[in-house]
């Protein structure tokens, strides 16, 4: 077996042979590029099928089957049956029968997702806009009001500006005035959250980017 | 009558899973929670199948020696000496770090850093192809939060660090990002009801 010294050497070195084939890119497309990227790919999808096998298809599917009780594999013949329908899809010519498990899928996770939607945003983010004008709560009562004002036209004019049902009109389907005012209104607010998330990407990728710089510093600076 | 398996199919086990949110019954927690089960199952056998599409996808552009072809045989084999190592060892094994640290982490932090550059050249990008009001204001509110945030060498900047950015990411920013947030939800709710109404067949019902 190697030594942890050996093998820290080999992990600093593929790092900084990575991080300099992939920062190539910034003299354009290249051969460096492609490779590094390919290789991520490859061993990107590879891990993702043995997280898949060894946390979820070996201990949920396949040692049930093998090891466990006759209730517990009568239990799996339903995955199993629609894992095996599920394969069809990799041919055109039989995918069709791929759309049983495929609507099982898409079913359970509309249903996952309107949960989800219902009560992880529409509730807890609306409890949070009612809570803003709640004077009990600490803080100066204009400070509050100001800032549970600009809140809720914040949130109401943003909701309006992704509205787009239209009245028709000779002209063609129209907004009224109003509507078309407070969706204005609503695309200055886009504008800043927009920003501000920007600016949070921007702050992450030059930490990135630092931190790779210090890495291949580091790298070259440990052999003198 | 086309599609009626699957229709069928997609109504109850959505419908099954959505009641068990609002009622909590425990024959209908016990039958969720084991309808849940199967989805990941079949979720990880879907991520197998995506793999197994990946793998003869590329093995037919060496094969037919199309262009790119090189690139492929290096996916290919990375790919499967990464698989075959991950079926024998679990994530977290020494042999399955040493890939991660080696190749996954510093090729995705290095893609994070070249978005630094990339970044900068869409915003300027942007203000010569858009120049109006909306793109001034994103770009305005970036510099600020930014002069806000960053370690500058002179120190924070007074005004900046404690009262514009706080208001702006904390009051002006955070009312559009509920706005959008909620209009995802709105949407997401509404989407999912067309599927467990079979309004909407995306798995190929006709």
């Amino acid at each position: 077996m190697l030594s942890n010294s050996v093998l820290d050497l080999i992990t600093g070195f593929l790092s900084f042979i990575f991080t300099l084939m992939i920062l190539s890119y910034l003299i354009g497309d290249n051969p460096l590029f492609r490779v590094a990227i390919y290789i991520f790919v490859g061993v990107s999808a590879g891990y993702a099928a043995s997280v898949a096998w060894q946390h979820v298809l070996w201990p949920k599917l396949f040692q049930p089957l093998i090891f466990g009780t006759m209730q517990q594999r009568l239990l799996l013949v339903v995955p199993l049956l629609l894992g095996f329908l599920l394969l069809a899809k990799l041919s055109p010519r039989s995918a069709r029968l791929g759309n049983p498990a495929m609507a099982f899928l898409v079913g359970t996770g509309a249903a996952v997702a309107i949960g989800g939607a219902v009560f992880g945003t529409i509730f807890p983010q609306t409890l949070a806009s009612i809570n803003l004008f709640d004077t009990g709560a600490g803080g100066s009562l204009v400070e509050r009001l100001f800032e549970g004002s600009i809140f809720l036209i914040g949130t109401v004019s943003t909701l309006v500006y992704f509205q787009f049902s239209a009245r028709a009109t000779p002209a063609g389907p129209q907004r009224s005035r109003l509507v078309n005012g407070v969706a204005l209104v609503g695309k200055l607010f886009i504008a800043v959250t927009f920003g501000v998330l920007f600016a949070g990407a921007y702050a992450a990728a030059m930490t990135a980017l630092i931190e790779r710089m210090f890495s291949l510093w580091a790298f070259l600076t440990s052999f003198f | 009558m086309k599609g009626l398996i699957s229709t069928s199919v997609a109504i109850m086990a959505g419908l099954i899973v959505l009641v068990g949110y609002f009622f909590q019954i425990p024959i209908l927690s016990d039958i969720r929670n084991l309808i849940l089960d199967w989805a990941v199952t079949l979720a990880a056998i879907m991520v197998f199948i995506g793999v197994l599409n990946l793998l003869s996808i590329n093995n037919s552009r060496i094969q037919t020696k199309q262009k790119g072809g090189f690139y492929s045989l290096i996916l290919v084999i990375s790919l499967l000496i990464t698989l075959i190592l991950g079926l024998l060892f679990k994530p977290g094994h020494p042999v399955m770090n040493f890939i991660f640290y080696s190749v996954q982490l510093p090729v995705e932090r290095s893609l994070m850093a070249l978005l630094a550059v990339t970044l900068l050249l869409a915003s300027i990008h942007l203000l010569r192809r858009q120049p109006n009001l909306f793109s001034v204001i994103f770009l305005v509110t970036t510099l600020l939060i930014l002069l806000g945030t960053a370690p500058l060498p002179f120190g924070v900047l007074p005004f900046f660090s404690d009262i514009l950015r706080p208001f702006v990411a904390q009051v002006l920013a955070a009312a559009g990002a509920r706005g959008i947030l909620l209009g995802i939800a709105l949407a997401t709710l509404t989407t999912g009801l067309r599927v467990l109404f079979g309004v909407d067949r995306p798995y190929g019902g006709q």
